[in-house]
C-alpha cells in the first residue's frame, strides 16, 4: 500500500506511517511531549527530505497535542495562563527559528546544527532527568522520606519585575523567565522539528517550580500554539508542508495520543520520567554520535536549491 | 543508364527511427515509478554494423553538494558548491559499452555517458592569466574538482537518477531494437528529452529526438499547485485540518 506524497515527491508505505504516527502519538500522550524528536529522525531515515519532514511534523505534533490536551483540560490540569505566557515567547522564538533555519540551509550547515542540537539538548536533559528520577525511585524503594524541598525561592525567579499570578500552578512569579523559556523552545521547534516538550517539561518542574500535576497539560497546550504557528510559517515561507504525509501521521497520532493520555494514570510519575529520560538519551546519542564517525560517503547532496 | 545518376549505395546514409510507447507519465497517488519502453528501427540498405545509443535527460536541476571534513573531531559540511547544467534525471542506454562505440571526443560532444555531462560550478570559477596565457578558466576547487564532479554522479546514481546501461538497448530483430528506461518514483516532474543516436564506424550518422512528459495529475497536482501558489492559505488549511482531527479524536474517545 504505497502512496506518493505530492510535496515530498517520494513514494512511501502508508500503513507504516499510520502505525508510526500511532506509536509516537501514544508516547506523546503518555509523557506530555510532542514526540517530534522521535518522529523526525525516523521520517528522514525513511527517505523523506529533512526539510519536508521537519515542517510536516509540526502539523502532526499540533494534532496529537490537541487530542490529548482536551483530555487533560477535563481533568483541570492545564494552566492556560502559564501556557499563554510560554506561547507568547514561543511565537517570537519560532518566527526567529524559521528564519534561522533558512539561513543555515543556505550556508549548508543545517545538518550539523540539527545533529548538534539533538546531541547537546537531548543528551543533557535526558541525562539530568534520568539521574533525578532514578534517585527518586531508589528513595521510594528504601521507604526513605523525600528530601526536604528547598523552599528558598530563587531570587531571579521571584525578584524580577512584571509579576503575575498563576492560580492553577499556585505561583506568583515574574513573566520574564517563562517568556524566555518559551522563546528558546520556539527556536528549537523550528530547527529540530520538535514540539519542545522534552525541554519544557523538566524546565517547568525544576526551573519554574510548577506542581507536577499541571506540567504535562500545560506543556501540551503551549506546544499546540507554537507548532501551529511553526507549521503555518513553514508552509508559507518554505512550502515544505506535505499535507498527505501529515494526514497519514496524524490519523494514527490522534488515536495513539488518546490511548497514551489514558495510560499515563497507571504509572508513577518518577517511573514515567525515567523511561522518558532513557528514550531522550538514546535518540540524542543516535543522532549526535553520527557526527564523530567517519562517514562512508565524503560528499552530501543538499536538498532544494537553497530556498 | 538511370543507375548512373542514383548515388552509389555506399553513400546512401543509414537512418534511425524510434517511438516511445508512452509519452505522458502521469504521477498520481499510487505512482511508484514507471518503465518507459522505446521501439526503433534502422533503415540501412547495406546493413552495415550499427550501434544505438538512447539518452534520456530530465529537466535541468542545479545540484548543491558539500564535502564533509573533520573539524575538532566532528564531521562538518563544507560550504556547498552549486553545479549548473546537471539534468535531474539522466540515463544513457546503449547496445555496447559507450567506450567501444565511439571515441572520447565524440561522446563528450554528444554528452553521452555520465562522465561527459556538461555540468560545472560557475560560481567557483574565475578567469585569470597563467603562464602568460590569458583567459584561463581556473576552478577554486583546484585539483579536487574531478572528485566533486564524480561525487555528484555517484550520489545521483545511488538515488537511481543517473544511470549508464551498457546493454539497455537490444536488437529484437534485424534492424529493430527495443530499450527500456526505468523511471524511479523520485524522478523529477517536467519535460524529458529522449535522443536516439545511430552510430556506424564510431561516428553518429543519424539521430531522432522525442519528448516525454512527467506530470502530476488529479489530487496530487491540485495539492502541489495549492501549496506553491497560495502557500499561506494552504498552511492555514493544513493546520486547521490537523487541529480539527485532534479535537475529533478526543471527543470520539470521550463518548465511549
Amino acid at each position: 500500500m504505497d502512496i506518493y506524497l505530492p510535496i515530498a515527491e517520494v513514494s512511501v508505505n502508508a500503513p507504516l506511517l499510520v502505525a508510526l504516527g500511532a506509536l509516537v502519538g501514544f508516547i506523546s500522550g503518555l509523557f506530555g511531549i510532542g514526540g517530534g524528536f522521535l518522529m523526525t529522525p525516523v521520517l528522514v531515515f525513511l527517505g523523506i527530505p529533512p526539510a519536508v519532514a521537519v515542517a510536516s511534523m509540526s502539523n502532526h505534533v499540533a494534532a496529537s497535542s490537541m487530542s490529548s490536551v482536551i483530555s487533560y483540560s477535563h481533568k483541570r490540569s492545564v494552566d492556560f495562563r502559564m501556557g499563554g505566557v510560554l506561547a507568547a515567547g514561543g511565537a517570537a522564538g519560532s518566527v526567529a527559528g524559521v528564519e534561522l533555519f533558512r539561513w543555515l540551509r543556505l550556508l549548508g550547515q543545517a545538518d550539523l546544527v540539527v545533529a548538534l542540537s539533538y546531541l547537546v539538548f537531548l543528551g543533557i536533559i535526558g541525562g539530568l532527568m534520568f539521574w533525578e528520577s532514578v534517585r527518586a525511585i531508589a528513595r521510594r524503594r528504601r521507604n526513605a522520606p523525600p528530601p526536604p524541598r528547598r523552599e528558598r525561592r530563587p531570587p531571579w525567579l521571584y525578584g524580577l519585575p512584571l509579576k503575575l499570578r498563576f492560580p492553577r500552578s499556585r505561583l506568583y512569579i515574574s513573566v520574564i523567565p517563562p517568556l524566555i523559556l518559551g522563546a528558546f523552545v520556539g527556536v528549537l521547534s523550528a530547527i529540530m522539528g520538535v514540539g519542545g516538550g522534552f525541554v519544557l517539561v523538566p524546565a517547568m518542574v525544576y526551573v519554574l517550580r510548577m506542581p507536577a500535576s499541571v506540567v504535562v497539560g500545560t506543556s501540551l497546550f503551549q506546544i499546540i500554539i507554537t507548532t501551529a504557528l511553526t507549521g503555518v510559517l513553514q508552509a508559507g515561507r518554505n512550502q515544505t508542508v506535505d499535507i498527505v504525509l501529515a494526514a497519514l501521521l496524524l490519523a494514527g497520532g490522534v488515536v495513539g495520543a488518546q490511548l497514551g493520555a489514558r495510560a499515563s494514570g497507571r504509572f508513577r510519575a518518577e517511573e514515567l520520567r525515567a523511561l522518558l529520560a532513557l528514550i531522550v538519551l538514546c535518540v540524542g546519542l543516535r543522532m549526535g554520535l553520527g557526527l564523530f564517525f567517519t562517514p562512508r560517503e565524503a560528499f552530501v547532496l543538499m536538498s532544494g536549491s537553497g530556498g | 543508364m538511370l543507375e548512373a545518376h542514383a548515388p552509389p549505395p555506399a553513400a546512401r546514409p543509414a537512418v534511425v527511427s524510434a517511438a516511445l510507447t508512452e509519452t505522458n507519465v502521469r504521477v498520481n497517488s499510487d505512482f511508484r515509478g514507471d518503465r518507459i519502453v522505446l521501439y526503433g528501427a534502422i533503415f540501412d540498405p547495406l546493413a552495415r554494423p550499427s550501434d544505438v545509443v538512447v539518452i534520456v535527460r530530465g529537466p535541468e536541476q542545479p545540484v548543491r553538494i558539500a564535502r564533509r571534513s573533520r573539524v575538532a573531531g566532528v564531521w562538518v559540511n563544507s560550504r556547498p558548491v552549486v553545479f549548473q547544467g546537471a539534468p535531474g534525471f539522466y540515463i544513457a542506454a546503449s547496445t555496447r559499452p559507450l567506450d567501444d562505440i565511439a571515441r572520447f571526443g565524440v561522446l563528450r560532444r554528444l554528452e553521452a555517458g555520465v562522465d561527459h555531462l556538461a555540468m560545472n560550478a560557475p560560481a567557483e570559477q574565475r578567469i585569470e592569466t597563467r603562464y602568460g596565457v590569458r583567459d584561463v578558466v581556473v576552478s577554486r576547487l583546484g585539483a579536487d574538482y574531478l572528485d566533486w564532479r564524480r561525487a555528484v554522479v555517484r550520489l545521483k546514481e545511488a538515488q537511481h537518477l543517473y544511470d549508464v546501461d551498457e546493454h539497455g538497448v537490444r536488437f529484437v530483430d534485424r534492424g529493430l531494437f527495443r530499450a527500456e528506461i526505468p523511471l524511479p518514483a523520485e524522478a523529477p516532474i517536467g519535460r524529458y528529452d529522449v535522443r536516439i543516436l545511430l552510430f556506424q564506424n564510431g561516428q553518429p550518422v543519424s539521430e531522432k529526438d522525442r519528448t516525454l512528459t512527467v506530470e502530476k495529475v488529479g489530487v496530487e497536482r491540485g495539492l502541489y499547485l495549492w501549496a506553491h501558489q497560495r502557500p499561506w492559505s494552504y498552511g492555514l488549511a493544513a493546520m486547521a485540518f490537523a487541529l480539527a482531527a485532534g479535537w475529533a479524536a478526543s471527543s470520539a474517545f470521550r463518548r465511549d
